[in-house]
């Protein structure tokens, strides 16, 4: 593998970590605000689907890019309802989302397969594209590679410094204390919830609008499930994240590089590469983390008072 | 001004987890026709082809409880590891891993006599399926990684393993390069009861069951996971010996599902390929939770569920129904019945503000 | 209690289920390996069924993402039982389930594709695509400027590394210094793992992007890319218009009405059928105009001479990656040899596992 690849794999990663970049976050949001969320690979094949189809009819990929994170927040709901009205177990809840999100989005989508839907391209920022290694690598992509790296310090701001942000926190630390306080538990959880389905759903969307323009079942292929882990990688923290989803890109792009520019290793255990490291840096982030970072009250639902 | 207040039973109402099940059902089917309509296919004719394909022939009812075989063992082990709360989303890997564990020895010995090879293939099976299962407990209890995320990671590298094994050094030589392993020896597949398509590996569900209900009822330890998944907390304040019942919940739970995997390579196939893996041991999570701890609630979830598998073919077959309309209605089933229990664990009273 | 409800639910069930279903026309099913939707292989073989779909007296079902195994015994038992009269399965590993459901039901005609077994009511069928995959090599060969050529693979069957050392021999054919890599993603269709392989060969020189796979994420890289795709199954320029050049397709219809007509007749054999472009099972597509005029000629000519028998793909000298010579010179390479090939032609840069 010499230095002339590896530029193209920088911007390879980029690309492929986008999606669970907007997954990644999302779901720090929610669990931020203490529910814990595991239907992200739900709502992210149903943002998908959702942008297809509306790109399709509309021809307006960033229509279609909006209506995703409409659909996911909405598929979010269901896990809300399910989780904060009738105290259904959030483990098991996510997990059902996740089953039937991808049913359901494979269902409607498989009379879609094999079609193609208008997107988008990349483009070239002006100037700035010239740049030696850091133009091709940062400077020619999609749109939505820039709102994604746009939403890490508008969340971070959000969850830091915004007031709304600290009520949220403190829902998902001391739902009590927060009650107390006269703070909203429920509201604040609900909007960690939708804000957080609405930007996986934006996930989704970057599949089946940008990093392709098609649909297929089973598009997401588990990177809801890698956004999870790379929550706990990223110590709940919107700046780690964005490390977290490139390297994560990086890795699924590299195992295929490396058999173009021809191995001997047998592609099964190549392909095993980007699964292993997730555990590997599961088990890294949380041995180290001896002061827990994750939001006190995670996954704990609010019993109703007599 | 009155206000409805809700408050927690000490008790779930007898009639009422029955009850919800039966309506999570009923909602699911309904949703499932909506669905149907959606696509332009008639909605009630699609609920009475999903009927009529799994249980409306001696052999459809065969073929559902030859598919409940794997679903209700790995349901058995993940229904275990549920109730002291650990997340083990990994029985497909133990799946895989176990009907590896099993090819290996039918592989290996396959002039050895049935009563010898079977036996053997059925411990190296549970065997590395415990094992698989072991990995995540001793990562959970050691560096506190979560359990959710590591046993399904193990998922993928395990069905990666599989298809390694069958592409490379376990590739039978006369099946023109596609990848299967030989075909096991007669004394390597777990024969069918005289009769019937069904096999023998009803008899291992049927013991596993007994020897679990056994477990729970009369042991020591089984009492002790009984009580600690209620409160972890005071379950070490206690002096209950929390490690030891994870790694032992983990190890028997992926043993059952590796088990499942023998039984299907041997007993359904006769040998490995990569499409032994169908989701069992997704469909697995649906059943225990839906059945908790009882295996004969387990082994109806588990006929259910399989038989759910069964007429969506049907439903293929007649209305060129998506093959993904099955995921809609085992979701659907969970997504209600975690809702519906609700219901099970509140009861509501009526209040008159003072 | 749950007992006496669970008896309750299952009378419920049982009260709902009944009645088999009648066959009055002749009725053929189709078992598919993946949906048909895929514009890939399954879609192809449905595109055969809807042309018998609409002879007079037949009707035609199928049931598609069946995995290999025990569910395809169970769906063509299914069939057979619902007094089909013939029965299609599409995919290698249905070939053991198909052969104990013929055994079953010796009234029903069973035709299982890219299979070798056969038995007195069931047959095996293929095409030799890696006559298309020749010709598409030498397109690729011609229009080629780096000299490296990228293949985007699913598994490393035998159909598929046949299909490689055709491509192969067809580029060097007309351009003998030309290199074919090949990457696995282990998908028939995934288009996010598919667009990322052919990136990764676009990343190391390749021009020309052909695929064995079903979906066009391929086409799509390099079109971004701005190279040149050589498309399979059915013709992809639709998804990439300025860079698909031809593609590999397949024409079942006529060969399932043939099939069909032989078993109406009485005069089926079950035998193997390796038909080629002569029969018309497999074909290139129409080239695009971007392919230069002699280049088109060239290949035309030779297409011609394939499907006159003048002209042989796979004959010998035909080395493998290590200089070792896999068919002599001067001689064909027989079907056995074929359908069993595991290893890649000399040119190929890539491994078989």
């Amino acid at each position: 593998m010499n230095t002339a690849l590896i530029i193209p794999l920088l911007a390879a990663a980029i690309q492929s970590g986008t999606p669970i970049l907007f997954a990644t976050l999302g779901e720090i949001l929610t669990e931020k605000s203490g529910v814990l969320n595991l239907g992200v690979e739900g709502m992210m094949i149903t943002g998908a689907l959702a942008a297809f189809v509306t790109a399709q009819l509309t021809g307006q990929p960033a229509l279609a890019f909006l209506i995703a994170g409409l659909v996911g927040a909405a598929v979010g709901g269901i896990h809300a309802v399910v989780c904060l009205w009738f105290l259904g177990n959030q483990v098991v809840s996510g997990l059902a989302l996740t089953i039937f999100g991808l049913g359901l989005a494979n269902y409607l989508g498989t009379p879609l397969i094999g079609q193609s839907a208008p997107g988008f391209s990349k483009l070239a920022v002006p100037f700035l594209h010239r740049l030696p290694v850091l133009g091709p690598v940062l400077f020619q992509q999609d749109v939505l590679v820039y709102v994604a790296i746009l939403l890490v310090p508008l969340l971070w701001f959000f969850l830091e410094k915004s007031r709304w942000g600290l009520h949220l926190r403190a829902v998902g630390e001391h739902p009590e204390a927060a009650a107390a306080a006269g703070i909203g538990v429920l509201r604040y959880r609900w909007i960690g919830i939708l804000g957080g389905g609405a930007l996986v759903g934006f996930g989704g969307a970057y599949l089946s609008l940008a990093y392709t323009h098609l649909w297929t079942n089973g598009l997401s292929a588990g990177r809801g499930w890698i956004a999870v882990a790379l929550v706990i990688f990223a110590f709940w923290r919107p700046g780690r994240a964005l490390l977290g989803a490139y390297l994560f890109g990086g890795v699924m792009a590299f195992q295929l590089r490396l058999q173009a520019v021809g191995t001997h290793l047998p592609s099964s255990l190549l392909l095993m590469l980007p699964y292993g490291l997730t555990v590997a840096v599961l088990v890294f982030a949380s041995w180290r983390n001896q002061q827990t970072a994750a939001p006190a009250a995670l996954g704990i639902n609010i019993e109703p008072n007599d | 001004m009155p206000s409805i207040n809700a408050y927690r039973r000490q008790e779930p109402g007898p009639w009422s987890s029955c009850l919800v099940f039966l309506a999570a059902v009923v909602l699911s089917l309904a949703v499932s026709a909506l669905m149907l309509k959606l696509q332009g296919k008639p909605a009630l004719k699609g609920i009475e082809l999903l009927f009529q394909g799994a249980l409306g022939s001696r052999w459809s009812i065969e073929d559902c409880l030859i598919k409940a075989i794997p679903i209700f063992l790995c349901s058995l082990g993940v229904a275990i590891a549920f109730r002291l709360q650990i997340w083990n989303i990994g029985a497909e890997g133990q799946f895989a891993l176990g009907a590896i564990g099993a090819t290996w020895a039918a592989l290996t010995f396959p002039e050895q006599p049935w009563f010898v090879l079977l036996p053997l293939m059925a411990l190296l099976a549970f065997i590395s399926g415990g094992l698989w299962g072991l990995i995540p407990a001793l990562l959970k209890l050691r560096m506190r990684a979560n359990e959710i995320i590591v046993t399904l990671m193990l998922n993928y590298i395990a069905i990666l393993f599989l298809d390694y094994l069958v592409y490379g050094r376990w590739k039978d030589p006369s099946s023109f390069g596609f990848p299967m392993t030989p075909t096991f020896s007669a004394s390597a597949i777990v024969p069918k009861i005289a009769g019937t398509e069904l096999n023998w590996g009803l008899a291992v569900c049927l013991v596993c069951g007994l020897a679990m209900w056994i477990f729970f009822r009369f042991t020591r330890m089984g009492f002790e996971l009984k009580v600690s998944g209620e409160n972890i907390q005071a379950t070490r304040y206690a002096g209950l010996p929390y490690e030891k019942l994870v790694c032992f919940v983990m190890i028997v739970s992926g043993g059952l599902a590796g088990l499942a995997g023998f039984l299907e390579a041997s007993a359904t196939i006769n040998r490995l390929q990569p499409s032994i893996m169908v989701g069992y041991g997704y469909t697995a999570i649906v059943v225990a939770w839906l059945a908790r701890l009882n295996p004969l609630t387990i082994g109806i979830a588990s006929f259910l569920l399989a038989a759910l598998r069964v007429g969506v073919e049907n439903l293929q077959l007649e209305l060129q129904v998506p093959a993904a309309f099955g995921g809609i209605m085992e979701g659907m089933i969970l997504l209600t019945v975690l809702a519906g229990s609700f219901f099970n664990e509140f009861g509501f009273r009526i209040r008159r503000r003072s | 209690m749950i007992r006496r409800f669970a008896m309750v639910l299952c009378c419920l069930m049982l009260a709902l289920s009944a009645g088999p279903a009648f066959a009055k026309d002749f009725q053929v099913g189709f078992v598919y390996v993946s949906p048909i939707g895929d514009a890939g292989y399954s879609y192809a073989h449905d595109q055969g069924r809807l042309f018998i779909d609409k002879m007079d007296g037949v009707s035609t079902s199928y049931v598609e993402a069946v995995p290999e195994g025990p569910d395809s015994e169970r769906v063509m038992l299914n069939m057979a039982r619902k007094g089909y009269d013939l029965i299609f399965a599409t995919s290698f590993g249905y070939m053991d389930p198909m052969l104990k459901v013929a055994q079953k039901f010796p009234n029903t005609i069973f035709m299982h594709c890219s299979g070798f077994k056969t038995a007195p009511n069931m047959g095996n069928y293929f095409g030799r695509m890696y006559q298309a995959r020749y010709l598409s090599g030498m397109v690729a060969g011609s229009m080629t400027k780096s000299n490296t050529l990228g293949y985007v693979a699913a598994f490393p069957i035998p159909e598929v590394i046949r299909g490689i050392n055709a491509f192969t021999l067809g580029a060097q054919a007309v351009n003998p210094d030309v290199q074919v890599r090949v990457v696995w993603t282990k998908t028939w269709y995934d288009p996010t793992t598919e667009k990322e392989a052919a990136k990764s060969l676009l990343d190391v020189g390749a021009d020309v992007i052909a695929q064995h796979q079903d979906s066009p994420g391929p086409q799509e890289a390099a079109q971004e890319a701005g190279a040149y795709s050589i498309g399979y199954n059915s013709d992809m320029s639709a998804f990439a218009p300025k860079a698909h050049l031809c593609a590999a397709i397949w024409n079942w219809g006529p060969f399932y009405k043939e099939v069909v007509d032989a078993v109406r007749n009485g005069t089926f054999e079950p035998k193997a059928y390796w038909y080629g472009m002569e029969h018309g099972i497999v074909d290139l597509s129409p080239m695009s105009s971007m392919v230069p005029a002699d280049v088109q000629k060239r290949v035309l000519a030779e297409k011609d001479a394939i499907k006159s028998g003048q002209v042989v793909v796979f004959t010998g000298p035909v080395k493998d990656q290590d200089g070792k010579v896999r068919i002599p010179e001067g001689r064909a390479a027989d079907d056995g040899e074929l359908l069993g090939m595991d290893y890649f032609v000399q040119g190929v840069i890539g491994t078989t596992e």
